[in-house]
């Protein structure tokens, strides 16, 4: 009569230990485009892996280079000194991030009504294409603080907070919606509730989603701090930082300065890695809610890894951080607290203080952006538009077209060529091995980093169209890769296996199983891939460094560009660029993503 | 004095068709030290009942007493046993245990010593600082065992406690709650299991109450009169599941109604 079952949390949202960015435009249970989580890759590979490459690309500069390679050394405090500057900004936006998806995804999470509000609105906000903001709000920020470094370091930090925070909150979110029922009948029975339900239950729910979902946030992060930082280089808001510094290195032509601020760059990226993400990550395992089936697997493993040796150093790293973040955190914590009414232990609808931080922090987001545009638009109407501005306005339905046959034609190649990528990596587990490791160091560093030289240097070879479509593929790359990825990972073995009891194999297998099984996956990277072309064109489109230097594409990217270069009269040209955007992005979501992503959910789902 | 009395409860969900009737008409009482089962097949709302016992849940109609008082809200002197365990992954063995008692807004230094007790009780001696995911099944629900014991309930409510172990350790788990509920120094005085398992049901408990399919209705109350401990292959032993298991499959609701069995076992008052 008695059954053995293995104890597995009844999640209804997929596997909740997969970090999931989720998508714009989709609704929130997105499976994962796991940087981390299920295949973190052996510290020595990846270690390697950073070290070669700097080393290959220093042996390459050493025998084509003609500048001194002495000169090497001498740039490294100047890059270090920059790269501090952006960390700056990366810092003070994420801890602005953990707040407001602390904050944010609570009270969504247990507030049924503010949930019907809050997170369509979010849905909306993540599928914005941000960055065409990011002139917007550093014109109305620098205004406001005039002659001040603090507008358009507020842009920047708020700008990387977008890029943060929606992942997060959905990490919060989601984690706290597919908590296990019995998980909260036990603290129900127990008659847990306030502080101590917040600090027992509820917190160390979202711990683990959350520190995956900062993997993720920081990538983003990095990509759009550089990106901003190259964005004001050759404007008079300058901000000084790594991504400047890569962009004066490199349409000075001087390959070891570029070089210099890459290595530092990549040294701040893995000494992050190693101790503070994977330590921090180790820690987090312990918050998975989905407890392993009873058996030794567990204790085996963590003893081999006692007998590590760098296994004291770990757990002493993993402590600091850990009281760090728990210090960190605290007062959030508490604040949410507060709210978590006696008597109403896992819901309510009071109003709170939680829900007016939650209410405040997303007021300010959108009122940030109405207020760019409403300056703007008062702008339109008091100055009469000059002649050249109406010129470049009456191309805005021209960049539509090719703006959008740009970020189509990037996509193409992204998918041509992560799918079968992807497919094989997951499919052979030397492929995944040897490739893995090399994929995700690529994925975590910047790509914009290397915008300059794209621009600088490989325009020749691959005329300025080429150059703007690679750049768009490394905005758009791993949100596909590592989705499909993920989504061939989840395909249920006893499908692959039917298949090939019914000998169902090469291009069938391909259409009937492999592709619907991986099409919710799919459609979620391609919704991410897309909001992450757009957010590149801003870039990827128009880039003067002087010096005769540019790069000009015919592009809602280079009209919003043109606009803000211009000045006040300007403005009218970017509003229009933005809003034609912003229209694009949101009618290409509405028409093609959104059904299909309905598709996704409700006929290809095998739960 | 009956320390619990469930009185003519229902229970029904809405759905999106109407609503779902779980229960109908359910009344028994749990005495002082008493060890009730509760058994019936898949569906006919054993689990609900308990959680409507310990308060999780409102009965649509009907009302449940505990001590002559009426359950409204989540009851302290009740604690719960859960099938899937329901441990926190993210807190050691003894944070689980612990996790009552903080609840109840013990002290710290009152909290240990409580801990340590059941700790010791459960047998989960030098576990204290073991996550629940290096724990096996059995060890695992030994960590609910304590957990609920800790706070030093009147009643223990379990809910399917040994559906979720293989065999072997589900026999040696019941003896043990077995020699706890006879155990005068420790808590607590009235068991109340819910399980499908009929046998578990008679070898364990002093009645057992007898639900039919949904709407569940009692069937039944039987009083097992065995000497402990209980041999299951005995023939009296045979003779109780033969009879429950009987009531169970002729017992479709439309026999069912309110009637009470040909052979009458015990109805007791």
């Amino acid at each position: 009569m008695t059954e053995t079952r293995a104890i597995s949390a009844p999640s209804s949202a997929g596997n909740p230990s997969d970090s999931s960015p989720t998508a714009p435009g989709g609704s929130p249970p997105v499976p994962p485009t796991a940087l981390r989580s299920n295949f973190l890759p052996s510290a020595r590979r990846s270690l390697l892996i950073y070290v070669s490459v700097p080393t290959v690309a220093f042996v390459l500069l050493a025998t084509t280079s003609t500048s001194p390679l002495s000169s090497l050394l001498s740039y490294f405090p100047v890059a270090a000194v920059d790269v501090s500057y952006s960390f700056l900004r990366m810092l003070a936006a994420y801890a602005l991030s953990l707040a407001f998806s602390l904050a944010y995804g609570y009270y969504a999470a247990t507030h049924h009504g503010g949930e019907r509000v809050m997170i369509p609105v979010l849905d909306i906000l993540q599928s914005v294409p941000i960055l065409g903001f990011f002139p917007f709000a550093i014109a109305v920020l620098a205004a406001a603080t005039p002659g001040s470094f603090l507008g358009p370091n507020f842009a920047s930090v708020f700008l990387i907070f977008t890029s943060m925070a929606w992942n997060m909150v959905f990490g919060v979110y989601e984690s706290l919606k597919t908590l296990p029922g019995d998980l909260k009948e036990a603290a129900d029975t127990f008659g847990l509730r306030g502080w101590l339900l917040f600090r027992r239950v509820l917190y160390p729910a979202t711990v683990n989603r959350l520190v995956y979902n900062s993997v993720l946030s920081w990538t983003a992060g990095w990509f759009f701090l550089v990106e901003a930082e190259i964005f004001t280089t050759n404007t008079s808001y300058a901000l000084q930082g790594i991504g400047s510094y890569l962009s004066f290195a490199a349409s000075a032509a001087n390959g070891p300065k570029f070089l210099a601020g890459i290595i530092v760059l990549i040294i701040v990226i893995a000494l992050l890695d190693f101790a503070v993400w994977r330590p921090l990550g180790r820690w987090a395992e312990r918050f998975r809610y989905d407890v392993a089936p009873a058996g030794e697997s567990e204790i085996v493993a963590t003893e081999r890894e006692a007998t590590g040796r760098f296994h004291r150093a770990r757990v002493y790293v993993t402590e600091r951080v850990r009281t760090g973040v728990t210090r960190i955190s605290t007062p959030f914590v508490q604040l949410a607290a507060i709210t978590v009414r006696p008597g109403r232990p896992l819901s309510g609808r009071r109003r709170s203080t939680i829900y007016y931080v939650a209410l405040g922090s997303i007021l300010v987001v959108v009122w940030l952006l109405l207020i760019a545009l409403g300056i703007a638009v008062i702008d339109v109407f008091r100055a009469p538009i000059e002649p050249a501005v109406r010129n470049q306005i009456n191309m805005v339905p021209l960049a539509i077209g090719a703006s959008t046959l740009r970020v189509v034609a990037s996509f193409a190649i992204c998918l041509a060529i992560s799918l079968p990528l992807a497919i094989h990596i997951s499919r052979s587990s030397r492929a995944s091995r040897a490739g893995l490791p090399i994929i995700e160091v690529i994925a975590s560093f910047p790509a914009t980093a290397l915008f300059p030289v794209i621009i600088f240097q490989l325009i020749p070879y691959l005329s300025a169209e080429g150059a703007a479509i690679l750049m768009l593929m490394t905005g758009m790359m791993w949100y596909l890769f590592f989705n499909i990825l993920s989504g061939v990972r989840s395909l249920p073995p006893d499908l692959t296996e039917a298949a090939r009891a019914y000998n169902v194999r090469g291009w069938k297998f391909f259409r009937r199983v492999l592709l619907p099984g991986i099409f919710p996956a799919l459609i979620t990277g391609s919704i991410t891939a897309f909001g992450g072309g757009w957010n590149t064109l801003i870039v990827a489109e128009y880039l003067n460094v002087g010096a005769g230097k540019q790069l000009s594409l015919l592009g809602l990217g280079q009209l919003i560009d043109i606009g803000y270069a211009l000045g006040t009269p300007g403005e009218a040209l970017m509003a229009a660029a933005l809003f034609a955007l912003v229209g694009t992005v949101i009618a290409i979501n509405e028409l093609i993503w959104k059904p299909l992503y309905r598709r996704a959910a409700t006929q290809y789902r095998y739960d | 004095m009956a320390l619990i009395r469930v009185e003519h409860v229902d229970k029904s969900f809405p759905t999106r068709h109407g609503s779902i009737s779980i229960m109908q008409d359910i009344t028994f009482d749990v005495k002082d030290s008493d060890f009730l089962a509760i058994v019936g097949p898949s569906g006919c709302g054993k689990s609900t009942l308990l959680r409507l016992i310990q308060g999780l849940d409102r009965p649509t109609a009907g009302q449940i007493l505990f001590r002559d008082q009426p359950v409204n809200s989540v009851s302290k002197q009740m604690a719960m046993v859960f099938q899937s365990f329901a441990l926190f992954p993210w807190l050691t063995v003894s944070q689980n245990v612990a996790f009552g008692l903080e609840a109840l807004g013990w002290s710290a230094d009152r909290i240990h010593p409580q801990v340590e007790r059941y700790i010791e009780v459960t047998g989960l001696d030098g576990f204290q600082e073991a996550y629940p995911r290096e724990l096996s099944g059995g060890m695992r629900q030994r960590v609910g065992l304590a957990r609920a014991l800790a706070v030093e309930p009147a009643v223990l409510l379990m809910d399917e406690p040994f559906s979720a172990l293989d065999p072997l350790t589900a026999e040696s788990l019941r003896d043990e709650v077995l020699q706890l509920w006879q155990d005068p120094s420790l808590p607590p005085e009235a068991v109340l299991l819910v399980s499908h398992n009929i046998e578990e049901a008679i070898e364990l408990a002093d009645r057992v109450i007898v639900l039919s399919r949904r709407p569940g209705r009692v069937l039944a109350e039987v009083t097992v009169d065995l000497p402990r401990p209980r041999d299951r292959k005995s023939t009296a032993f045979y003779e109780f599941t033969d009879r429950v298991y009987s009531l169970i499959t002729e017992g479709r609701p439309s026999l069912a109604g309110t009637e009470l069995p040909a052979n009458g076992d015990a109805r007791a008052g």
